[in-house]
């Protein structure tokens, strides 16, 4: 899960504090009380209000969960070691039949909520669990719980209906990484046939047929050749007053665009602005502030945690040229060597970072680290 | 059965205490075996069924009353009845949370209904303090204990089917295999199980895209792997950094290991291993006028459509995308055939037998421009496009449309 944090300076917070405050009525709007069924739990996302945005890739939608976890709270130092097998023993089934597949805070209670898989086949169980801030974990109730949702249109349905044995369609769209900005919901999406990339922007609150646009993003790599590549992760932030995405592809640029840009239809390139080279896959992105400058923080499979001053974002030009080897041609950025193994990482508050992680041999761990 | 412990001996040292708590474990685990010898005594049941519980019944109706006054929190009802899944360690064990659930008392049976159904291949342990009920004349010490387990079902096991694409030469930029299983997989550290090899039997180093999210299709029978597309995509640091995955005029083997579980947990009947050669980089787009079209024909009894194409095509996607429609004279939208389409020799030969018997007149064959060839190219747009060739044609969103007549 990645968020965009508040702070990114004095006249961004004034800016989204108005809009929250001014919106916060109708943030509901539209939700009805029940029970939200899931068919899976993918990418989390906190959006305002404690409504928690969980990603449903097997029913290609996604759910807005009204929490009701509003209650301004600290945040507390928080380590849980052996989560897997705590959530296993919660849940009644044993360690190996459980995922973790996206983790968030929520930025008003501070507590971590958890999208599980109980089991790993076809009849695997979604789970949302919640660590408190004293590192007991519950299992969310979903009962009473005020939700809204939006289908995602599925996939192109040419020639899938009523083609005799094509019936079942075998195709999905993966839902990759979800965030909040504003008033939309940012959904990137990788199908399991072709190989393209969507980017979803949805009003939020839903309307009764969600319409979101969809736009084709292609990035040069050293201005030549371009691709539809699909988008990995991405992350919301602001340069100056203007709304940011962020976004680390599968074959491995960094490239960032403006979201204003997300018109529907829209054909979008975006500037590449670092490569992360071979070996590496980016799992999860977080934007904060610290002694006066913003950083973007990236994990990686193989980097571990990368360090980017956000200024330098604006600053850099469009890599245009093959970088030769060893060269630092783009982004600079800081890798934090002793943050390992980490599979989901979020902001806990504005100082601290949570991560999940495992050592090798080590035990799957839920633990606060202070960011870099 | 009924566990008991003297805890006259005022402070227990952590160490006792532990051994206590090993030696109940020990106890419990073997309590299903042992014959209840005592009627009259607390006994716990678990239910497997539709609505899962664990069920204990008092020795009588007014054993169990004073539940029904109380106001408890579930920690207050865990510390009465805990169930806990095994985890097949006792250090671990000791130190887990009880399964989530909701307890009732109705007439003399004490019910914990489990908030998760009991797993097959799991061990559950109940555990029973019969001490903690309001005004209970049992000793402190007193446990009650019962384990229990779902058995695994038996199935045929589980083995790779078929991997496409299914031809011995595929091109350098080869962008995806799909992997088709005989029965459901489970997901989670799956690339742990998929191996390239080269010609030396050396695994080529990260060779496709390797996510979480792991690309299944619903029954989670098949599954689709990418190539790093970083490996293909030119001019992108991986390429330059470590060359392609697969590489021109070598030979490569695809292994998905045995051990690898299937949804039942059990491992595949066997590896599979598919071999093949690298044949050059395939960069131009697949073009429909190419493409050979045998149309059927009622007077000679042909029922079946046949499309040849000159490369082969994704597999899926060209099952998926290409349609069948009646040219109709009036406005109405056609609508596409039901059939049963084919696809054969090397995924270059399209076969569709329409569900109603055709009809003489015109019909069409429809082919959206997202349909890919091996290398990912589309209709009129190739993987990459080169910005510097100003010949190739731009993205499109549209369908291809080829007539064809049948008499």
């Amino acid at each position: 899960m990645k968020r965009m944090q508040l702070a990114l300076g004095t006249v961004l917070v004034a800016g989204a504090l108005a809009t929250s405050s001014a919106l916060a009525a109708h943030w509901t709007e539209g939700m009805k009380e029940g029970k939200a069924e899931f068919k899976s739990m993918g990418p989390l996302a906190f959006g305002p209000e404690g409504i928690l945005f969980v990603a449903d890739t097997k029913a290609a939608a996604v759910v807005a969960l009204a929490t009701g976890d509003t209650k301004t709270a600290e945040a507390k130092a928080v380590k849980v070691e052996g989560i897997n097998q705590k959530l296993a023993g919660i849940l009644g089934t044993t360690a190996d039949q459980i995922l973790i597949d996206d983790m968030a805070v929520n930025p008003i209670s501070h507590q971590t909520y958890l999208a599980v898989s109980r089991g790993r086949g076809p009849e695997a169980m979604p789970v949302l669990m919640r660590v408190k801030t004293d590192g007991t974990i519950e299992a969310v109730a979903l009962e009473k719980m005020k939700f809204s949702r939006a289908e995602l249109p599925d996939a192109p349905v040419d020639g899938v209906v009523g083609q005799g044995q094509r019936q079942s369609n075998p195709r999905r769209e993966s839902i990759t990484d979800v965030a909040f900005l504003e008033d939309r919901v940012m959904i990137a999406g990788l199908s399991n046939e072709e190989f393209a990339s969507t980017l979803r922007a949805i009003p939020f609150p839903f309307k009764t047929v969600a319409n979101g646009t969809s736009v084709e993003i292609y990035h040069g790599a050293h201005g030549r050749f371009e691709t539809r590549a699909p988008v990995r992760t991405f992350v919301p932030f602001k340069v100056g007053n203007e709304a940011q995405l962020l976004a680390a592809y599968t074959c491995t640029p960094l490239v960032q665009f403006s979201v204003n840009a997300l018109k529907p239809g829209a054909k979008l390139k975006g500037k590449t602005i670092a490569e992360l080279g071979n070996r590496n896959r980016p799992i999860d992105m977080v934007v904060y502030h610290k002694d006066g400058k913003d950083f973007l923080l990236l994990a990686n499979s193989s980097r571990g945690i990368m360090k980017i001053e956000t200024d330098d974002i604006e600053k850099t030009g469009s890599i245009e040229a093959p970088v030769p080897d060893g060269g630092k041609k783009g982004l600079h950025y800081e890798t934090i060597e002793n943050w390992k193994g980490v599979s989901q990482l979020d902001l806990l508050d504005s100082t601290h970072a949570l991560v999940l992680h495992q050592n090798e041999g080590g035990p799957l761990t839920l633990e606060s680290l202070p960011l870099p | 059965m009924r566990l008991a412990f003297d805890r006259s001996g005022g402070r227990e040292t952590a160490a006792l205490l532990f051994l206590k708590i090993l030696f109940s474990f020990l106890l419990i685990a073997t309590a299903s075996a042992e014959t209840i010898d005592r009627k009259s005594v607390w006994r716990i049941r678990f239910v497997p069924e539709a609505s899962p519980r664990v069920l204990v019944t008092a020795p009588s109706s007014a054993s169990l009353r004073p539940l029904r006054r109380v106001h408890w929190t579930p920690e207050q009802w865990q510390s009465l009845l805990s169930v806990h899944a095994e985890q097949g360690e006792l250090t671990i064990d000791i130190s887990l949370p009880p399964m989530a659930g909701e307890y009732r008392v109705e007439g003399d049976t004490l019910l914990f209904l489990p908030r998760f159904p009991f797993a097959p291949g799991v061990t559950y342990r109940a555990t029973f303090h019969p001490s903690l009920i309001p005004g209970s004349r049992e000793g402190a010490s007193v446990l009650i204990g019962e384990t229990f387990r779902v058995e695994r079902r038996s199935a045929a096991p589980t083995s790779v089917t078929r991997v496409y694409p299914s031809a011995d030469e595929l091109p350098e930029n080869l962008l995806k295999f799909y992997v088709q299983f005989s029965a459901p997989m489970s997901r989670g550290h799956i690339y742990e199980h998929i191996h390239l090899l080269d010609e030396q039997r050396k695994p080529v180093e990260l060779p496709f895209l390797e996510i979480d999210e792991e690309l299944w299709d619903v029954e989670m029978k098949r599954l689709t792997l990418f190539i790093d597309p970083g490996r293909i995509k030119r001019g992108v640091r991986p390429l330059e950094e470590v060359g392609p995955a697969l590489e021109q005029g070598k030979h490569y083997s695809l292994v998905i290991d045995r051990g690898w579980h299937d949804a039942q947990g059990n491992s595949l009947s066997n590896s599979y291993e598919k071999n093949f050669s690298v044949g050059p980089p395939d960069r131009s787009p697949p073009d429909p006028k190419q493409w050979q079209i045998a149309a059927p024909s009622l007077a000679e009894g042909k029922t079946r459509l046949e499309v040849r194409f000159p490369d082969p095509m994704d597999h899926a996607l060209a099952l998926r995308l290409i349609r069948v429609e009646r040219v109709q004279t009036s406005r109405r939208t056609p609508a596409a055939l039901e059939g049963t389409a084919k696809l054969d020799d090397n995924e270059r030969h399209w076969s569709f037998t329409p569900s109603q018997p055709w009809q003489r007149g015109t019909y069409q064959l429809v082919v959206p421009a997202i349909i890919e060839d091996l290398a990912g190219n589309n209709i009129g747009k190739p993987f990459e496009v080169d910005l510097f060739d100003t010949i190739q044609k731009r993205p499109t969103n549209a369908v291809t449309r080829l007539s064809f007549e049948v008499r």
